[in-house]
């Protein structure tokens, strides 16, 4: 199932349910234009969640998922880092238009 | 026999012990500590005991057994007695000696807290008689190591930021090479790199003392972000100060501003959701109970994601700086560092000239 959401949605952030810092990364793909899946991982299912994320993976080297992670274009993206550094360089909106997030 | 200098020699030939030298060596300070009777009568019995020996014994050598061989036996036991008494009594002085030292290094390290309390407080245009703002002078409850090791190098941190400032002005100002310079700016930024490490350490130890930037001047706390300055604010500044810039360059830094503003919308957002489920966590259940320990739980785990956002406020900070110096050529990011650098040292003298202000008396 979190494998079919991560193909199906051009972003999509998984995030632990009432974590502030999902919050931010959600406000931060909102205030861009995008409108971003979003699926909250219950404390319990936390491990199972990630080690079924780092099996699609597509993240390079880093393949470690930590929450909130966010797959953009079916590949997993990174954390709240790597958009706000991203995004920061100006490097993150191509990316979200290619992905098809974006519509100018 | 006159007993003064017979007491001298006395006190030479035992060697070890010179209660009257120690005392010296110690200063006033050590009278109440030291049991000065315990030992005087010590040297008294000894020097009574000695005294009808010494006639044939030559001066100016320090007691040694050899001397005493010759002896009849009975007075080798007193002798014997009275080194063994001579070593306890130096057992006792040199315990007392440690003891002392290991009193007076605490001291010192409380009169250095003391001393940057102070400092603090002044800073701060505080007055330190009383008021409701005791907790800014210093922490209700146990000295925090990790701040206090954080406050020192902090100030380390500014002294370099100076003398840096400085080097950057006259090397603008004397037409060195693009070379040289890179070299300058990049240890410009290596060092912001490392404030922005000292407070990750700092925010581990108490984040809210990062979080309410009180390390910070009065001035420069108007202006506090989650724990430090905003990024956006900071561009609008300094603009105008590294004209003249292309067109292409120009689009670059306005972008740079419009991310910056978002990043940190989506940031402040994040804080608020983060006030709010901290208050619903500590009203949760009756307001009325008497005990409150499962939401103290849950409000605790809460606050230790303001360590997270005092990160990201931070990587924010780097990653914009990170970006200007992309944008600018290297001659324009010297001047906007040293722009930066000044902005910030006319807003600790501002701090400076505030809290020193003359008042209206009352």
């Amino acid at each position: 199932m979190v494998h079919d959401m991560v193909s199906e949605n051009a972003v999509i952030v998984f995030g632990r349910r009432g974590c502030c810092m999902s919050h931010v990364v959600k406000r931060l793909l909102l205030g861009l234009g995008v409108n971003p899946a979003v699926y909250e991982v219950e404390e319990k299912d936390e491990e199972g969640v990630a080690r079924e994320l780092e099996a699609i993976g597509g993240g390079g080297d880093n393949n470690k998922v930590q929450f909130p992670a966010v797959f953009i274009g079916g590949k997993l993206f990174g954390g709240l880092d790597r958009i706000m550094a991203t995004h920061i360089s100006g490097e993150l909106v191509p990316i979200l238009k290619q992905a098809g997030a974006l519509w100018l | 026999m006159n007993s003064p200098s017979t007491q001298f020699v006395s006190s030479r030939r035992m060697g070890v012990y010179d209660p009257i030298q120690q005392i010296n060596m110690w200063g006033d300070s050590l009278k109440s500590n030291v049991n000065l009777s315990a030992s005087i009568p010590l040297i008294d019995e000894a020097d009574i005991k000695f005294d009808s020996q010494s006639e044939d014994a030559s001066h100016g050598i320090l007691g040694t057994n050899i001397k005493y061989d010759q002896e009849a036996s009975k007075p080798v036991d007193k002798i014997q007695r009275r080194l063994a008494q001579n070593r306890e009594a130096a057992r006792k002085s040199r315990l007392r000696k440690k003891a002392y030292v290991q009193q007076l290094e605490s001291s010192r390290l409380k009169l250095m807290q003391l001393e940057q309390e102070l400092e603090r407080a002044r800073q701060q245009g505080m007055y330190v008689a009383g008021g409701l703002d005791t907790n800014h002078l210093g922490f209700a409850g146990p000295i925090n190591s990790g701040i206090t090791a954080f406050e020192m190098e902090y100030g380390h941190w500014v002294e370099k930021q100076n003398s840096q400032i400085l080097e950057l002005r006259n090397a603008l100002n004397s037409h060195i090479g693009d070379l040289e310079l890179r070299i300058l700016v990049d240890d410009m930024m290596n060092h912001y790199t490392e404030i922005f490490r000292m407070k990750s350490a700092a925010a581990k130890a108490d984040v809210f003392y990062v979080m309410s930037g009180m390390w910070k001047t009065t001035a420069e706390r108007f202006f506090l972000w989650i724990g430090g300055f905003r990024p956006s604010e900071l561009l609008k500044v300094l603009l105008p100060l590294i004209e003249p810039l292309t067109e292409q360059q120009r689009l670059d830094v306005c972008n740079l501003g419009q991310s910056c503003q978002q990043a940190e919308d989506a940031l402040s957002q994040g804080m608020e959701k983060l006030q709010q489920t901290l208050a619903d966590s500590i009203a949760a259940g009756q307001l009325m109970e008497g005990s409150y320990i499962p939401q103290m739980a849950t409000a605790i785990e809460k606050l230790e994601a303001l360590v997270s956002f005092v990160n990201q406020a931070d990587h924010l900070r780097k990653e914009t700086l990170q970006q200007m110096s992309r944008i600018l050529t290297i001659r324009q990011a010297a001047r906007c560092l040293l722009a930066l650098g000044e902005y910030f040292q006319r807003l600790r003298a501002l701090s400076s000239l505030w809290s020193n202000r003359p008042r209206e008396p009352a």
